[in-house]
C-alpha cells in the first residue's frame, strides 16, 4: 500500500458524522485494496506516481478563487471551493422544483434516503471513488421533481488554489419525466490533487443532458467519476471534453436499469506535452431495448499519453440492445502515445453491436480536395484535424456551451505542433 | 497549334496511375473564353486528365508537357495550381464533416489570395459573397453552416462545387462529369451557372459521357477521347453526331489503329 493511500485512509478513520456508516465500509474496502501498479489492469497504462509524489494538502477554503466564466451562460451554480461548497454563491431563488441541499443538513427522513442512494450507483472498483466516499466534505443532494423540467444548466465547479486537495461529491436524481442539464468542470492552480464523484438517479422518461469539462493542465492530479444509473424509457447525452494533466482520469458508467433507455456519449482528448488522459467508460446494459451509441476521439501530440478503454457488457437479459463504440485517434507527433482497447462482452443472442477503434492520419481523399482549392497541405493538415473533433462539439446540445469551448478547442489545438 | 496567347497547352502527355498507363499522348490547347467539351465512353481516361491537370497524387506524368498561363504546371503543387487559376469541379465532391463550408470557402478564397498578393477576405463580405452564390445556384444558405458536402444530395454537392467556382473565379474551370446524377432541372441550372461563368477570360474543359449538357453548355470544341489520347475533334455538331452514333464506332477506330501500328 502507498503512503497516500495509508493517510487518506487515516484522516478518514477520523470523520464521523451522518455518512460514517458508508465511509466506514468504504474504509474497509479500501484497507484491503492493493495500491495499482503496472499489472492492475484497470491501471496499466496511468502510472500514480503523480499521486504519490503530490504536495497537495487538505487546506482550508480560500475566497480567491471565482469559477472560469462561460460567455453568455445563465447557469445554476454550484461552487467548490478546495472541496467545500461555497453556499454563499448559491442562487436564493432556485427554480421551481429544484432543490439543492447538503446531505448534513437534510431532515431525518431524507438524510435517510440520501445514505441509502450514496454509493449506489458508482461501482466499489473505482479505487479513488472509495477516497471520495471517505473524504467528501458533505454530500450535495439535487432533486428535481417530476415533470419538471429546468431551463437553465446546472453548473458544477470544482476550485483548487495552489496545494490544494478536494473531494467533492454530488448525488442528482431526476424525477419522473423531468429534465435537467448539469455542467461538472474543474479549475486548479499549480499543484492540486482532487477527486470529483457525481451520482445520477434518472427516472422513467427523465432526460438529462451532460457535460464534463476536464481542462485543467499542468501538476494537477484529478481522478473522478459520473455514474449513471438510467431507468425506463429515460435518454442522456453526454458530452467529455478533456486536456491532459500530469494524471487525468475519467470513471463513467452508464447503467441500463431500465427497458428503452437511450444513451449517447461522446468525447473529446486534446493532449499536448507530457499531459495524461484516462477514459474509462463502461455501459452495462443490464435489460432489454437499450441503446448506446460512444464517440471518442482523441488528437495527441508532444509526448502526450492518451488512455481509452470503452468497455460495453451486455447481460443475458438485456435482448434487441443497439449499442455502438466507435473510436478514432490521431497522433500528430511522433512520440505521442494512444493506448486504446474497446471491450465487447456480449451474453444476449439478439443484439446488434458494433465497434472499432483507429489510430490514423487524416483522409487523403478530403486532404487532395482541400489542396485543390488552394489551401496548403499543411494548413489542410490543420483543418482536418480540427474538424475530425468539431464533429462532435457540433453535437453538443447547448449551442452556448458550443460556441464557448470551440475557440477554446480551437486555441489548444493550434498551439499543438501539427507535423 | 499553340501560339502565346494560349491558357492552356497539353503537348503529348503520358500519364499512368500505379504503373498502369491511362493517358497516351494527349494533346489539346485552349485559349481564354473557349468551352471545350471532351466525350468519350467510360475507362477512355475522362477523369484521369481532370487529375492529371489538378496534380493528383499518385497520377504520374510519364512524359509531355502542360503549359498554364504561361508556366509550367507539372512544376507546381495542388495548391499552387488552385492559385493560378485552375479549378476541378469534382465528379464526387469528398464530404468533410466536422469543416463548415463557410469554414472552408473562407480557407480556400484567403488562401487563394495569398497566393496572389491579396490582403484576406473580411468575413463579413465573404459571407455575402457566399450568399450571393449559394442563391446563384438555388443552395440553402444553411448549407453554409453544414460539413463540407456532408449528408448532401447529388444534385447538391455539384451546385456546391459550382457555388465555390463562383467565389474563386478561376481562369480555367474543369467539369468533371457534373451532369452525372442529375435530374434535367439540376442540370439546366448547373449549366446556367457555368453559362453565367463564361467571359472572354474565362476558358472551360466540360468531361461529359452525355451529349444532354451540351444543349444548355454550348461548347466551342468537342474533342472524342479514346484510350488515352483525342481521337477526334470538331465543334459543336460533332456531339449530336456521337448521340446518334454512340461510341461503338471508336472500336472500328481503335482496331484500325492498331492495323496501321
Amino acid at each position: 500500500m502507498s503512503e497516500w493511500l495509508e493517510s487518506a485512509i487515516s484522516r478518514g478513520q477520523k470523520i464521523d458524522d451522518w455518512l460514517t456508516p458508508k465511509r466506514t465500509r468504504a474504509l474497509e474496502l479500501l484497507s484491503t485494496t492493493q495500491w495499482p501498479t503496472r499489472k492492475t489492469e484497470a491501471w496499466r497504462y496511468t502510472p500514480l506516481r503523480a499521486i504519490q509524489n503530490t504536495k497537495a494538502t487538505e487546506v482550508e477554503a480560500t475566497s480567491d478563487l471565482t469559477p472560469l466564466a462561460i460567455a453568455d451562460l445563465a447557469a445554476i451554480e454550484l461552487v467548490f471551493k478546495n472541496g467545500k461548497l461555497d453556499k454563499s454563491l448559491l442562487a436564493s431563488n432556485l427554480p421551481d422544483g429544484l432543490t439543492i441541499s447538503l446531505g448534513s443538513e437534510l431532515a431525518a427522513q431524507q438524510q435517510t434516503q440520501a445514505v441509502a442512494d450514496f454509493s449506489e450507483v458508482k461501482p466499489d472498483r473505482h479505487l479513488f471513488g472509495l477516497v471520495n466516499d471517505a473524504l467528501a466534505q458533505d454530500v450535495v443532494i439535487v432533486n428535481v421533481e417530476a415533470g419538471v423540467k429546468i431551463e437553465q444548466p446546472l453548473r458544477i465547479s470544482a476550485l483548487l488554489s495552489q496545494g490544494a486537495e478536494s473531494h467533492t461529491r454530488v448525488q442528482i436524481t431526476l424525477g419522473e419525466g423531468a429534465e435537467l442539464a448539469v455542467i461538472e468542470d474543474v479549475q486548479a492552480q499549480g499543484d492540486t490533487l482532487n477527486t470529483a464523484f457525481v451520482e445520477y438517479f434518472v427516472s422513467p422518461k427523465a432526460h438529462l443532458e451532460h457535460y464534463r469539462f476536464a481542462l485543467q493542465t499542468g501538476s494537477n492530479v484529478s481522478v473522478g467519476g459520473c455514474h449513471f444509473n438510467m431507468l425506463d424509457h429515460s435518454t442522456m447525452h453526454s458530452t467529455i471534453v478533456a486536456f491532459g494533466s500530469d494524471l487525468s482520469r475519467l470513471d463513467t458508467d452508464i447503467i441500463h436499469s431500465g427497458e428503452f433507455v437511450d444513451a449517447k456519449l461522446n468525447a473529446i482528448y486534446l493532449l499536448d506535452h507530457n499531459e495524461l488522459f484516462d477514459l474509462h467508460a463502461t455501459v452495462e446494459h443490464a435489460m432489454p431495448n437499450g441503446t448506446t451509441e460512444e464517440n471518442v476521439r482523441c488528437i495527441v501530440g508532444g509526448k502526450a499519453k492518451a488512455v481509452f478503454n470503452g468497455r460495453i457488457h451486455i447481460h443475458r437479459d438485456a435482448q434487441k440492445t443497439l449499442a455502438e463504440l466507435n473510436n478514432r485517434n490521431l497522433l500528430v507527433s511522433k512520440t505521442a502515445e494512444i493506448n486504446t482497447k474497446p471491450e465487447l462482452e456480449i451474453y444476449a443472442d439478439d443484439v446488434r453491436c458494433a465497434h472499432g477503434a483507429t489510430s490514423a492520419e487524416v483522409d487523403k481523399q478530403a486532404l487532395y480536395y482541400l489542396q485543390t482549392r488552394g489551401i496548403s497541405r499543411a494548413q489542410a493538415n490543420i483543418i482536418l484535424n480540427f474538424g475530425f473533433i468539431n464533429e462532435l462539439i457540433d453535437l453538443m446540445p447547448n449551442e452556448v456551451l458550443a460556441e464557448w469551448i470551440r475557440p477554446i478547442i480551437r486555441q489548444r489545438f493550434s498551439s499543438m505542433k501539427v507535423n | 497549334m499553340s501560339d502565346n496567347k494560349s491558357l492552356l497547352t497539353i503537348k503529348d502527355v503520358y500519364a499512368s496511375i500505379e504503373e498502369k498507363q491511362i493517358i497516351k499522348g494527349f494533346n489539346l490547347d485552349i485559349k481564354p473564353g473557349e468551352v471545350h467539351a471532351i466525350m468519350g465512353p467510360n475507362g477512355a481516361g475522362k477523369s484521369t486528365m481532370g487529375y492529371v491537370l489538378s496534380g493528383r497524387d499518385g497520377y504520374e506524368v510519364d512524359s509531355g508537357t502542360i503549359t498554364f498561363n504561361g508556366k509550367d504546371l507539372l512544376e507546381m503543387e495542388v495548391e499552387e495550381r488552385a492559385a493560378a487559376g485552375l479549378f476541378l469541379a469534382f465528379q464526387y465532391p469528398v464530404e468533410i464533416p466536422g469543416v463548415s463550408n463557410l469554414e472552408f470557402l473562407k480557407a480556400s478564397v484567403d488562401a487563394i489570395r495569398e497566393a496572389n498578393g491579396e490582403e484576406s477576405i473580411t468575413s463579413s463580405e465573404l459571407l455575402k459573397q457566399a450568399k450571393a452564390a449559394c442563391k446563384q445556384v438555388n443552395l440553402p444558405l444553411a448549407f453554409l453552416k453544414r460539413g463540407v458536402n456532408e449528408g448532401f444530395s447529388g444534385g447538391e454537392k455539384k451546385r456546391n462545387e459550382l457555388m465555390q467556382m463562383l467565389l474563386l473565379k478561376p481562369k480555367l474551370c474543369i467539369l468533371d462529369e457534373t451532369d452525372s446524377g442529375l435530374d434535367i432541372d439540376a442540370l439546366q441550372m448547373v449549366a446556367e451557372g457555368v453559362n453565367s461563368q463564361r467571359s472572354p477570360e474565362r476558358s472551360f474543359i466540360v468531361v461529359t459521357h452525355y451529349q444532354r449538357l451540351l444543349d444548355y453548355i454550348k461548347p466551342d470544341f468537342v474533342h472524342v477521347l479514346a484510350d488515352g489520347k483525342i481521337v477526334k475533334s470538331g465543334d459543336a455538331s460533332l456531339a449530336l453526331e456521337l448521340e446518334s452514333q454512340g461510341y461503338a464506332w471508336l472500336e472500328t477506330h481503335k482496331d484500325e489503329e492498331s492495323t496501321e501500328g
